[in-house]
């Protein structure tokens, strides 16, 4: 009981930390959002009055001090509101949850593929290990995992989508569609989700394969493996029950720590592919400043990541009994 | 009659990792009978996981098999895998060396032993459930561990686990791995009780390997010692433990604190070196050794009523052998027998203590045996041979003798280079350079400082530890194979005597010499002797191993001695 105390202690200090970080970031930026704000990209720049600006600024409040700022936006955050986005003209907890059923859904799909591929391959080759297919399959992915994945995803599309047009170049549907039946629409979104998946499962496809390698490694060279072999057990038993159970647990502990760093990589991606996920509106909000929505993306991120911290901890105490005690 | 079980035949195991081979196990053979106990000793690294493992058919793709495993009329190594499996743990189980990670860290207790039963003996759940529980009980748990993890039961918990584990599959043959270590004693002791129970319970052939010579002794009838992968002794488990014949096997049990309980500890001279293809594999540890043991590797040959010895001299050697040795002097109210009938022996490596009140004819007898004194009757034998004059004395290899009192057994006005060079200088031994050398050597070996202005000091100036020390340097020199210390000690303060002991016995142990020490000192020859001599009014009443005669002495003499010396 003690500990669970202490780790919710500790989660909620990082808690404030992020949300500090979260507030003063932004505002060490050079410019404000009203330098923008009356702008398109791309088109012609009109700038407000130094009226105008005072005004706007008197009413979303970033004229008064930055101490009195900071007390108002932690009195709001702990209420749940997050704010008006001075830029899209809605709630941000509107405009991101507009946003994240894109994201999310591509994360996730990558995520769990670079896990499942990366463990089978890690434990094959574990299970060969220094024979040909290990020491091929350890080369390619070494080698393939240290390429920025938005190389890949440029590579990508310009192969795939803009030389061979197999895939649609951007967007998540073809615009202004309509389908014939629902399956049409699905099929429809999984072509424009493909390339981005591909991209980030490749991309992440690497440390799963590593780790878990190493992990059946040393899990296979373990004492109680040849226990197990002794006992006369089928192969069977001993690798998926004796061997795998033991090198699972750090796999578990790493995919829950990947969702952030997936999530981050989407970021990139996204903006690759121009996908309209919670990358491409995080990409628009810091160009034009727009304080309150970058807060509450990157509020989004580090929840998430901690959520899922707290998830591995919990995972992990269930499943290995040394920690359970 | 029982049936044979087990039969090894010609055992061979090669590691060869990265192009370097190493050979763990050579040409083993033994045969194990239903109810019979084999124990293995030797130092880590000698092999003994190794066989367990080759006979369990759990050796890595890197260790190249070879020779025969027999259960039951079948060749085990020539089985597939599939075929083996169904021999595991059925017939042949075996009780791993206790390690934090021998048990699966995320399954259960109840799941590890469940899953034996459900693998080889077709049971329903319940009766599986009821059997665990009963394998548990049986080795004395509680059943409330079965659903707990390995990492919360103690080391003694994890070893009767691994033995109710074991047992699940009621197997014929059991290998015990290392039973003992890493257990307290009373672990130790309840874990020797129940291997011993169960064994007799069910009559299972057993093998038990091990470095510690207590749980050896406890849990076997036969023992094999193995070095290096070859055995080196075999024979019936008391005779190998109070009577070894192999200087490995001594040294083991010098080195085991249960079995030797007096002593100081000194371990076997030097580490594992690597070994040569050819020769004896003991032959840069063993005090013994001969040009013939670096060539030829000893086969294991009979020494007596089932006990076998590789060595290439026979075993240990009778180094110097007294056979009725009588004397007497005369004085004017007639005759005094110093010696009457006296039979002695030191073995090679031996530390032997003479122990008797003074005028008791000990200081007789030391000079009989070295040749310095003449006898009345009866021989002296060393390395076989009959000793003339100073025959054993005045040559490299033979015995030299080092006396009470360094006052007057070295010329005071000699210096200490003289004192020490002059055995080599009056036997014509050597160049200037060399001798001098061998003197820089000696000085060395007891300690002394090497410096030409020490060379050069009068020996009147030195104290009495360092006089000492000057005189067994000079009987070093000689390389003598025994070294005969009468009284060394007595004339010094307790913490010379204690440098001086612990210096004499650190070179002993290293060049492997022999040493009768004489002394009428009971506490001082229980901490240094392997073996006793008590002798009194010229006569040797009592005689056997320090722990036999210090512990149970058969003569009222003897008794009476402990009683005044208060041990």
């Amino acid at each position: 009981m003690k500990t669970t105390t202490k780790k919710t202690l500790e989660y909620l200090l990082t808690l404030f930390v992020i949300i500090t970080l979260n507030f003063f970031i932004p505002r060490i930026m050079p410019g404000d959002p009203f330098t923008f704000v009356s702008s398109e990209e791309n088109s012609v720049n009109t700038v407000y009055s130094d009226e105008e600006v005072a005004r706007l600024k008197e009413y979303y409040g970033l004229d008064k001090p930055l101490a009195e700022q900071y007390g108002n936006y932690l009195k709001n955050t702990i209420k749940g509101d997050f704010g008006y986005s001075i830029y899209f003209n809605d709630t941000v907890l509107n405009l991101i949850g507009g946003r994240i059923v894109y994201t999310l859904p591509i994360a996730l799909a990558s995520l769990v593929l670079s896990c499942v591929l990366g463990c089978l391959l890690g434990c094959v080759s574990a299970y060969h290990r220094n024979r040909f297919f290990d020491r091929s399959s350890y080369l390619l992915i070494t080698v393939f995992s240290q390429i920025p994945s938005f190389i890949i995803g440029i590579f990508f599309l310009f192969t795939f989508a803009g030389k061979l047009g197999w895939f649609p170049l951007s967007g998540a549907m073809t615009i202004f569609a309509t389908y014939d039946t629902p399956l049409a629409q699905i099929r429809d979104i999984l072509h424009h989700a493909f390339l981005p998946v591909l991209t980030l499962t490749l991309a992440h496809i690497g440390e799963f394969y590593l780790l878990s390698r190493n992990s059946m490694i040393s899990v296979l060279s373990k004492d109680y493996i040849t226990t197990a072999k002794a006992k006369g057990l089928a192969k069977k038993r001993v690798l998926y029950v004796h061997a795998l159970k033991n090198a699972v647990l750090p796999i578990i502990t790493r995919l829950c720590m990947s969702l952030g760093t997936i999530l981050g990589g989407a970021v990139l991606i996204e903006n690759v592919f121009n996908y309209p996920g919670l990358g491409t509106m995080m990409r628009q909000a810091i160009t034009y400043r727009d304080y309150t929505l970058i807060q509450g993306i990157f509020l989004f991120f580090a929840v998430s990541v901690l959520l899922m911290n707290a998830l591995a901890d919990i995972l992990y105490r269930k499943l290995d009994p040394r920690v359970a005690q | 009659m029982n049936k044979e079980a087990l039969s090894i035949k010609d055992l061979s195991v090669t590691y060869s990792t990265s192009g370097y081979v190493t050979q763990a196990v050579k040409n083993l053979s033994f045969e194990l009978e239903r109810g019979e106990r084999l124990g293995i000793i030797g130092e880590s690294g000698s092999g003994k996981t190794t066989t367990a493992l080759a006979i369990m058919g759990l050796l890595s793709s890197q260790a190249k098999v070879s020779g025969e495993v027999t259960y039951n009329g079948k060749n085990l190594l020539s089985l597939s895998e599939e075929e083996r499996n169904c021999c595991r743990w059925k017939k042949i189980a075996i009780v791993f060396q206790n390690s934090l990670d021998i048990l699966n860290p995320v399954l259960t207790v109840r799941a590890q032993i469940a899953e034996c039963i459900d693998r080889h003996l077709c049971m329903s759940k319940e009766n599986t459930e009821e059997r665990v529980l009963e394998l548990l009980r049986q080795v004395g748990l509680d059943r409330k561990w079965a659903d707990c993890y390995p990492n919360q039961l103690s080391g003694g918990m994890r070893q009767r686990v691994l033995i109710a584990m074991a047992l699940s599959c009621d197997p014929e043959v059991l290998i015990v791995d290392e039973p003992t270590t890493a257990l307290d004693a009373v672990a130790k002791n309840d874990i020797i009780a129940l291997l011993s129970r169960i064994q007799k319970e069910k009559n299972l052939a057993l093998i038990v390997s091990s470095h510690e010579m207590s749980t050896i002794q406890k849990l076997t009838d036969k023992t094999m010692v193995m070095y290096m992968g070859s055995v080196v002794e075999c024979g019936r488990t008391k005779e190998v433990i109070f009577n070894p014949r192999h200087p490995y096997t001594r040294g083991l049990i010098n080195s085991s604190t249960q079995i030797n309980c007096f002593r100081d500890l000194w371990g076997i001279p030097q580490e594992n070196m690597s070994k040569k293809a050819e020769g004896c594999s003991f032959y840069k540890r063993c005090c013994q050794s001969t040009d013939k043991c670096a060539r030829l590797r000893p086969p294991l040959e009979k020494c007596g009523e089932d006990h076998c010895v590789a060595c290439n001299r026979g075993g240990i050697l009778k180094l110097l052998e007294g056979r009725n040795i009588v004397k007497s002097y005369k004085i004017k109210s007639g005759k005094i027998a110093a010696c009457k009938n006296v039979d002695l022996s030191i073995h090679s490596g031996e530390v032997v203590a003479l122990i008797g009140e003074s005028g008791s004819g000990k200081t007789t007898l030391a000079n009989i045996l070295c040749g310095m004194l003449s006898k009345d009757g009866g021989e002296v034998l060393f390395e076989g041979e009959k000793i003339r004059g100073f025959d054993a004395t005045r040559r490299y290899d033979g015995i030299q003798i080092t006396f009470q009192d360094s006052f007057s057994s070295i010329d005071e006005h000699f210096t200490v280079y003289q004192v020490i060079e002059e055995p080599l200088r009056l036997l014509k031994i050597g160049t200037k350079e060399e001798r001098r050398e061998m003197v820089e050597q000696a000085l060395w070996d007891v300690q002394l400082p090497n410096s030409e202005e020490f060379y050069s000091k009068k020996c009147f100036m030195l104290s009495g530890g360092q006089r000492q020390r000057v005189a067994i340097a000079r009987s070093l020199i000689m390389r003598p194979k025994l070294l005969i210390a009468d009284e060394i000690s007595s004339m010094l303060d307790p913490s010379t005597q204690a440098n001086i002991l612990r210096l004499l016995k650190g070179l002993q142990n290293s060049k492997g010499f022999s040493m009768l020490y004489i002394t009428h000192d009971l506490s001082l020859a229980k901490k240094i002797a392997d073996r006793v001599y008590i002798m009194k009014n010229g006569e040797i009443i009592e005689e056997g191993s320090a722990l036999t005669v210090f512990m149970n002495p058969e003569s009222e003499y003897t008794k009476r001695l402990l009683k005044c010396a208060d041990l």
